[in-house]
């Protein structure tokens, strides 16, 4: 069953597999992605749905339709596919658009490559041109096992994205981070070894690792699961259809927007009622309330955790045992600030370094009255932000 | 149509993480507890029943006057967590064996009280509690807090006493074998070594106890003794005997450390561990007191916020 070893790196049992096509989707869109498509739509299986107001070549991407079938319903968060209706008696069945594959990617290279990967449905807002490239090959949390299961069954989709990045970026050097003790190379890439326990793994702490200097300027990192994804837009040459989501020890490639429950009934993994169910990992997942949600493409686990596995989080008084100060990896006093957002001192806060925070979690991780640290952290710093962004318009006005 | 069979339950949400270490409050006071115990039963094999009943009183009038005070003070009750009684029982065991049990009782309610209600309940204190109310009973009734005068029924000597006032002769005789199984006069607990190592090495063991502070509070002890001794060897005792007479060890392990007074990055907690062990020789050797051990915790505790402002820059900071 689950343990709270933060040790991330695994000995992989299965393969990575697929997931059956649902017969109804529900795919994520973000605030920035603005639908394309009506109601009642008839939609083509990597058909343009939803895309992003911008001309630049570093965004989020577009979003597609990842099964054949008619747009339902269009949410604020989301937008369902459902199956195609039944052709009415005399008429002939409304027949889909399907992409072509495109086949300019191979000779397209800088911000047009870029910009094509983006229609394509590629983040690329990680990237930036002429920059050290690190790839986080380190399995992001513990009990999730994508990124070594991707380096172990996918080298081939990883090759094309590094080939792919190579031109689009023409980053200045290319180095993979993986566990110690893991023989594990890739294409194109220097192999640094770095550990495995979390928060290590982290992106922030990889780039120490991988540069020995923390938060250097001109290094991009990504992770294996963003890298997959370049590789797989590279070798179909279609749209980004689906995401690699580890479900406890298996891992399944499954279509974006395929909700939860699907995905669960796949895995044949034992839940209750009284669960709490997440997307990605334990560490920094986030917890779903209901299991119709569809799976976003950078999804990287289904965690699972068991009623009662864990003491509450409670909103218990600290008691400076500075057991936190010790786990957190940015070195600064999540106890103390956490004080602070808890009687909303928050330019306090900022004068104790809070935006140096990685949001790991691990403070709260290890919190022996069960305060929710990481918590007040984050709510310190939306202050913050929002503060920030106030002022700014002010000064804009005047 | 599997997914429009999906049922309407609600599942629990949270903020991340969902995972916790599993470490309690209420788990770290057990397991002091039980690091107490090896302790606890020495004393009552040296002392018989006085020391249970001098434990007894301190363990009950800490709990349940934490209790009447959290009432007054419209706070949840956190008697199960145990810190009470773990606070009383540590207070128990810098007393004498024989304490008439209204002191116990004015000292373990003090040990609360000024120890820890005054300043918002368990983990806002920035003194010691036990250490807060032995201070406060040397200084009101020495007659009774005196461990030779107490304890005359034994037929033993107090080795920092002897010391303080025969000087080093009169502990020559004095073996550290017998000072760590407690065969002289002494605290009830504290004068325990051997049962208070085991008990905080049980605590190291377990990880509810880092070793920065016990590890550098040692050192320093055993530093400045040393100092003194080769200063001259026929005044002052050996850093040995220091180590293991009095409170040293359970200053070390159990006093020292104290979650809230304790400063909580690496580099502070050595100097304050450092500084504790300098400051309890110096006591000895000079003060007016025989053991200085809680006095030393007492005034390095109001050192700690000081200690504590030597900080690491934070990450990526410049």
């Amino acid at each position: 069953m689950m343990k709270t070893s933060l040790k991330t790196s695994v000995e992989l049992k299965g393969t990575l597999q697929d997931a059956p096509v649902p017969a109804l989707v529900r795919i994520p869109i973000q605030k920035n992605q603005k639908p394309v498509v009506k109601k009642k739509q008839i939609v083509g299986r990597g058909q343009v749905v939803a895309e992003t107001k911008c001309i630049s070549a570093f965004c989020t991407g577009y979003v597609h339709a990842t099964i054949d079938g008619m747009v339902e319903d269009i949410l604020p968060n989301a937008i369902v596919v459902g199956p195609l209706p039944a052709p009415k008696e005399g008429e002939d069945p409304q027949m889909p658009v399907r992409p072509e594959p495109c086949a300019e990617l191979d000779s397209l290279s800088g911000e047009d490559l870029c910009r094509k990967l983006l229609e394509l449905g590629i983040d690329t807002n990680k990237f930036h041109p002429s920059r050290t490239l690190i790839i986080n090959g380190l399995n992001p949390e513990p009990g999730v096992v994508v990124s070594e299961q991707l380096l172990k069954d996918a080298q081939k989709t990883l090759e094309v994205g590094v080939r792919i990045l190579e031109r689009a970026v023409k980053p200045g050097t290319v180095k993979i981070v993986v566990a110690e003790g893991k023989n594990i190379t890739l294409y194109g890439c220097t192999t640094v070894h770095a550990s495995d326990v979390y928060p290590a793994t982290i992106d922030p702490l990889v780039v120490l690792t991988a540069t020995g200097v923390e938060r250097p300027d001109n290094v991009d990192i990504i992770s294996v699961s963003d890298l997959y994804r370049v590789g797989r837009v590279g070798e179909t040459k279609l749209p980004l259809l689906d995401a690699v989501v580890g479900v406890g020890e298996s891992v399944y490639r499954v279509l974006t927007g395929t909700p939860v429950q699907d995905l669960l009934n796949v895995a044949g993994v034992p839940y209750g009622a009284d669960w709490k169910i997440a997307l990605d990992g334990p560490m920094r997942g986030e917890a779903i309330c209901d299991l119709t949600v569809g799976i976003p493409e950078n999804c990287t686990a289904i965690t699972l955790v068991p009623a009662d596995q864990f003491p509450e989080v409670q909103p218990n008084p600290c008691i400076n045992c500075g057991e936190c100060v010790l786990a957190c990896p940015a070195r600064v006093q999540p106890g103390m600030l956490s004080r602070y957002a808890e009687f909303t001192l928050f330019e306090a806060t900022r004068s104790r370094h809070v935006d140096a925070c990685m949001e790991c979690g691990m403070c709260t991780f290890v919190c022996p009255v069960n305060r929710p640290v990481m918590q007040f952290l984050k709510l310190a710093k939306q202050h913050l932000a929002a503060q920030d962004e106030f002022t700014a318009s002010c000064r804009l006005q005047s | 149509m599997a997914s429009q069979e999906i049922s309407k339950s609600m599942y629990t949400v949270t903020s991340a993480p969902l995972w916790h270490c599993g470490k309690t409050l209420q788990k770290t006071m057990l397991h002091t507890l039980l690091a107490l115990l090896p302790a606890a039963a020495m004393a009552v094999y040296r002392f018989g029943y006085d020391a249970v009943e001098v434990m007894a009183w301190a363990g009950l009038a800490a709990v349940i006057t934490e209790a009447a005070v959290q009432k007054l003070m419209d706070q949840a009750p956190t008697s199960d967590d145990f810190s009470a009684l773990v606070d009383g029982l540590l207070f128990a065991f810098l007393l004498p064996a024989t304490a008439p049990w209204w002191m116990v009782i004015v000292g373990a309610a003090l040990t609360i009280i000024l120890g820890r209600m005054v300043f918002g309940g368990y983990g806002g204190s920035p003194v010691c509690a036990p250490a807060v109310g032995w201070a406060v009973l040397s200084i009101s009734w020495p007659d009774f807090m005196d461990l030779n005068g107490m304890l005359l029924n034994w037929d033993l000597v107090e080795p920092l006493s002897e010391l303080k006032y025969f000087g080093t002769a009169a502990i020559a005789d004095i073996k550290p074998v017998s000072l760590l199984l407690g065969e002289n006069l002494g605290a009830l607990g504290a004068s325990q070594g051997l049962m208070i190592l085991i008990g905080g090495l049980y605590l190291l063991g377990r990880g509810q106890l880092r070793w920065f502070i016990p590890v550098s509070f040692l050192v320093g002890v055993f530093l400045t003794a040393l100092l003194y001794n080769l200063i001259d060897p026929q005044l002052y005792a050996s850093p040995v005997f220091h180590l293991l007479s009095g409170s040293t060890l359970m200053a070390a392990f159990f006093l020292m450390p104290y979650s809230s007074s304790s400063p909580v990055w690496r580099v502070p907690m050595l100097i304050y561990g450092l500084l504790g062990g300098a400051l309890m020789i110096i006591i000895r050797t000079y003060g007016v007191y025989p053991d200085g051990a809680p006095f030393a915790v007492l005034l390095l505790n109001l050192c700690t916020p000081l200690i504590d402002l030597i900080q690491p820059k934070p990450f990526g900071g410049r």
